[in-house]
Parts: structure tokens; C-alpha cells; sequence
């Protein structure tokens, strides 16, 4: 497992794909900074968003579609994935002891590593973007600010975990990246959010992954820390174990 | 050599309703050489890649070293296997895809084991060149490379000799000796039974997923090897005969009436004249030829060909 992590590790330190990534990424968040500031048009009774702090900056961003963030970490998913995949190189130590079980938990790592060095670099985008263009660094409530990274970071891996799935599963790039993309723009919530309005008087799409995941929290109630990080970790689990019992069980031709 | 390494019992693999291996039995012992002959989709790459734990089979069971490898248990700590295209990244060097293999492996001194390993399979380790600039010779040698880091107790490969050139096949086939030499087990497969005939000392012949014929080395060469097949009343009588009078060495007899001869300079009508002459009786006599393509193709010819 180790062995497998630091191979995965070494690939992905070497992955031109990862930097460009996170810099375009960092360039469009700071470049959104700066159209916000240019088109800002005041709502009435609301706070504007220059005057927001990071904590509710960021929650603002997340929750306006398409979630660009989601669509970098599926891309990175299953380019990641796939690029081994097509290269058959997984063939020359697949019969290595328990080598599918940890070639996959080692894949879970390094989208657990990306995805934070996607937040880290949110952070720092959105400094240097707030700084120049609104003038206005205040993070708000410094546990609230953590308690929503650790929240997003955990929804926003277990959906790279569910991209994984696609791509294992369709084994084909242009599937599954259209996959990735109507699942970052959350089609599939909204729709069901609708039918359920519509027909049902239950609520139960709000649990779903990616709505919960755009859904503005309000981490002073402890019934949305509780749906947060309860949706998360169910996605990880459910999506993590569908991962690797997929790969124990696949033919590898 | 008593030393049971892979045991095959009744494996068969199907792919939707098509089946590609069928009731697969074979026991492999350690040191052997084990070569597999088959047409285009006679099923060879799927029963490697059912031994290197690439595929699952659809019934039947693998046993190694007489333990059963159900479900996702480990086959080998180190099986190298080089099945269809090598597994190579194309966008890095021959020495950095041996790298990275070397670090899943976690093997210590990685630099020396694929310095040695490239020069071993003749490409340069100082080439930094990609994989995907690489001729279909280069990147056959270099998963061979692949196939042999970390010393695997056992080593598939699936037509290695694949677009190599003559010079490299000789090279190759110089290599597996000298790997089987030092103790290694071997499943190579082939579409050309002549190309194995000079390693191999166990034959499989594989049709339409079928295993037809499991044969060594001595039975393959004696089915294929220049004779006149001799019946006579009596074996014993004809014998001091064809010494005396054309002074055969080379023979063999087979039973109370049958003698093989072996001596390439004997023709069959010198045989009947000196038996004749010292009246003894021919019940009949021919000569027997099989080239070893010959026989792969006597023993594979589907059932619409077959001219009998
Ligand atoms: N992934 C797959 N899905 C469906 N059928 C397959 C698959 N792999 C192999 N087959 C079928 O199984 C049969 C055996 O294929 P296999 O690749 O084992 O043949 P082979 O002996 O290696 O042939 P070749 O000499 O061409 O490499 C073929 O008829 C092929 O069509
Ligand atoms: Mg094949």
C-alpha cells in the first residue's frame, strides 16, 4: 500500500496536468474576483459582496453554478485515473498481494491531497483577489471559516470519489468527463429537487450529495453541521467501497 | 521438478456467451518452460492473463504451490508478466516507467536493478527519450524489462518475440534460457511452434479455447523427427540384418514388429532390397516427415478444413 502511494505520489508530483490545473484555477478565481468587483450591482438588503468575509465568500462561491471547483477536480479525477488506465501499466503489478485493494485506496489519497491543495489555493486566490479588488481580507469567525473547509473539503472529496467511480466504471474519457460536468453543474439534483417539489412533500434531495454541497450552511446550527458532514461521510464511504469492490472484481484486458 | 508450481483445474473463462478458454487442465512445475501454441483467438492471452490474476475466471480453480488463489488473494509476491502491449506510460522514459514499477514493488536500490535490467534487454538507460518515440521492438524489449524487475519467481509473456528482429529474437531467446538456467518458471506463448521448439519443454496446444494436445519436448520432437516406420513379422530377425548389410546405427523398435530408423542416408528401396534378399517379409514401410508447423497445423485445422 505504501509501495503503490508513493508510486502514485511520485506520478502525480510529475503531473503537468496537476499545476496547470491548480494555476488556471487560481488565475480564473482571481480573474472572477475582479469581474464581481466590476459588475457589482448593490441588492437591497443584502450585504455586497466585497463586504463579505472569506467564510461567506466562499460559501456565496460555492453555491452559484457551475461549481468550477468541482469541474477542475473531475477533470484532474479522471485524467489521474485514466491515464494509467489506458497505459495498462496497472497490468505489471496487479498481481502483487491485495495490489487492486490498495491501488485504489492509494487513488482515494491523492484525490484527498488534490482536493486540499484545491482549497489551499482557493485561500490564496481569494486573499490576493479580495486584497486587490475589494481591499477587504476579513475571514470572519475563524472556527466557522474551518469548520466549513473540513466541510466542503470531505463533500468536494467524496465527489471526486464518485468522478472515480464514473471513470473506472465507464472506462472512457469523453463519458465520463460529460458525466463529471452535469454532475458539477448539478443537473441532476436540481432536476430531482424539482420532481420532488412537485409531486412529493418529502425532502430528502437535499441529502443528496452535490446539493448538499452548494446548499449555504449555517455552522451555528448544529442540524446543518450534522447533514454536512453526515451526507460527506456517507458519499466517502458508499463511493469509496463501491470503488474498490468494482476494481477487486474487474477483468483487466 | 517435482515442485508443483501453478495447477489449472478445469479453468474456463467466458465473455458474455462467447467462450474463450474452456476447461482448462494443466500442471506447471517449477523450472519449466511451458509454451503455448494457438492461432489468432485460440484463447492464449486469456489464459495468461487468468494465471496473472488479470482476469477472473468464469469456473474452475488455480491452485499455486498447491494453494487454492480464490477471489482476490495474492497469486505471487512477484509474478512478472508482460500480456498483449507492454504496460508502459508513453509520455515518460523506458528508465522512468521501470522507476515507478520499482517503487510499487519498493525495491531498494532502484537505480542499479534497472541500469542492469535495461542492459540486460539491450536498450540504453541513458535515453531519455518518451516511450511513444519508441519502435514496437524497443517497447517489446522493454516490457520484457518490465516483466523481470524485482526477480519474479515466475514470468509470462505473451508473444515477447513480437515484432522483434532476428538479431533480438536470438538475443531473447538466449535471455529465457539463461532466466530459466537460474531458476525461473516460464508460460511463454507464440502463434509459431517452430519459434518455441528451441526453448520450450512443455507444449500446450491450444484451439478455440481448447487444450488439444499437452506434450514435452521428447514426445513433440519424436512425433516430429524424420524416420522410415518398418513393419515387419519379426522385429528381431530383420534387426541383424539392416546392421550387417547397410550398417544402421540409428533405430529404434517400437514393438515385436515395428522398427523406426533414423539414419538420414538410408532410402527406403535399399531396405526392402537387403530384407528381400535375406527373405524376410515387409508387411509395410514409410516415410514419416513432419515438419513441427506441420503438426501444429494437422492438430489445429478446424473441423470444416479437416481432409479425411
Ligand atoms: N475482453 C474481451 N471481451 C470479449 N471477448 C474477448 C475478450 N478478450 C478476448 N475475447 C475473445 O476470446 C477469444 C480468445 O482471445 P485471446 O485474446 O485469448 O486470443 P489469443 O490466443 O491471445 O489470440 P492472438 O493470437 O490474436 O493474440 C477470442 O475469440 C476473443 O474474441
Ligand atoms: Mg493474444
Amino acid at each position: 500500500m505504501i509501495n503503490l502511494l508513493k508510486m502514485d505520489l511520485h506520478r502525480f508530483g510529475r503531473n503537468r496536468m496537476m499545476y496547470l490545473l491548480l494555476l488556471l484555477f487560481c488565475a480564473f478565481q482571481i480573474f472572477g474576483i475582479f469581474m464581481m468587483k466590476k459588475y457589482e450591482q448593490p441588492v437591497e438588503g443584502a450585504i455586497p459582496v466585497s463586504r463579505l468575509t472569506e467564510s461567506e465568500f466562499i460559501q456565496y462561491n460555492i453555491s452559484q453554478p457551475p461549481s468550477w471547483m468541482l469541474i477542475y477536480i473531475a477533470v484532474f479525477t479522471i485524467y489521474f485515473y485514466m491515464s494509467e488506465f489506458n497505459s495498462g501499466f496497472h497490468k505489471n503489478y496487479i498481481s502483487m498481494r491485495n495490489a487492486r485493494l490498495h491501488s485504489v485506496c492509494s487513488k482515494l489519497i491523492i484525490l484527498a491531497i488534490f482536493v486540499a491543495m484545491m482549497f489551499l489555493t482557493m485561500l490564496i486566490a481569494d486573499g490576493a483577489g479580495r486584497r486587490l479588488f475589494f481591499d477587504h481580507t476579513a475571514l470572519g469567525d475563524l472556527a466557522t471559516l474551518i469548520t466549513l473547509l473540513i466541510g466542503q473539503f470531505l463533500l468536494h472529496w467524496a465527489f471526486s470519489i464518485l468522478i472515480l467511480c464514473i471513470a473506472m466504471i465507464a472506462k472512457n474519457l469523453l463519458i465520463s468527463l460529460s458525466a463529471g460536468f452535469i454532475l458539477a453543474l448539478n443537473v441532476i439534483g436540481m432536476v430531482l429537487a424539482a420532481l420532488e417539489a412537485q409531486l412529493t412533500g418529502i425532502h430528502l434531495s437535499k441529502y443528496l450529495l452535490i446539493n448538499t454541497l452548494v446548499r449555504v450552511k449555517d455552522f451555528n446550527s448544529t442540524a446543518d453541521i450534522v447533514h454536512t458532514f453526515g451526507v460527506a461521510a456517507a458519499a466517502i464511504l458508499l463511493f469509496g467501497i463501491l470503488a474498490v469492490r468494482y476494481k477487486l472484481k474487474e477483468d483487466l484486458n | 521438478m517435482t515442485d508443483c508450481m501453478i495447477e489449472i483445474c478445469g479453468l474456463t473463462k467466458m465473455y458474455k456467451s462467447k467462450t474463450a478458454v474452456r476447461n482448462a487442465d494443466l500442471k506447471i512445475y517449477r523450472g519449466e518452460i511451458v509454451g503455448i501454441i494457438g492461432r489468432n483467438g485460440a484463447g492464449k492471452s486469456t489464459l495468461l492473463k487468468m494465471i496473472g490474476g488479470l482476469v477472473y475466471p468464469t469456473s474452475g480453480e488455480l491452485h499455486f504451490f498447491n494453494r487454492a488463489a480464490a477471489g482476490e488473494q495474492s497469486f505471487f509476491e512477484r509474478m512478472g508478466v508482460l500480456i498483449e502491449n507492454p504496460g508502459l506510460y508513453p509520455n515518460v522514459s523506458a528508465y522512468e516507467n521501470l522507476n515507478l514499477l520499482a517503487m510499487a514493488y519498493g525495491l531498494g536500490d532502484r537505480n542499479a536493478a534497472i541500469e542492469k535490467l535495461l542492459q540486460l534487454v539491450g536498450l540504453d538507460s541513458k535515453n531519455t527519450a518518451k516511450v511513444k518515440s519508441y519502435s514496437m521492438g524497443m517497447r517489446q524489449r522493454l516490457g520484457i524489462a518490465v516483466a523481470l524487475l524485482g526477480s519474479p519467481d515466475v514470468l509470462i509473456l505473451d508473444e515477447p518475440i513480437n515484432g522483434l528482429d532476428p538479431q533480438g529474437i536470438v538475443e531473447i531467446r538466449q535471455l529465457i534460457l539463461e532466466l530459466n538456467t537460474a531458476g525461473l518458471t516460464i508460460l511463454i506463448s507464440s502463434h509459431i511452434l517452430e519459434e518455441l521448439s528451441k526453448i520450450a519443454t512443455k507444449y500446450v496446444i491450444i484451439h478455440q479455447g481448447e487444450f488439444i494436445e499437452v506434450l514435452s519436448r521428447e514426445e513433440l520432437q519424436q512425433r516430429c523427427e524424420e524416420r522410415i516406420e518398418l513393419g515387419v513379422e519379426e522385429a528381431r530377425a530383420a534387426l541383424p540384418v539392416l546392421e550387417r548389410e547397410l550398417n544402421i546405427t540409428k533405430y529404434k523398435v517400437v514393438d515385436s514388429r515395428t522398427v523406426y530408423v533414423y539414419d538420414e542416408n538410408i532410402h527406403i528401396r535399399q531396405i526392402v532390397k537387403v530384407l528381400s534378399e535375406q527373405g524376410i517379409m515387409i508387411d509395410s514401410i514409410a516415410k514419416h516427415k513432419q515438419s513441427l508447423e506441420q503438426y501444429f497445423l494437422e492438430r489445429t485445422e478446424s473441423a470444416g478444413e479437416r481432409h479425411d
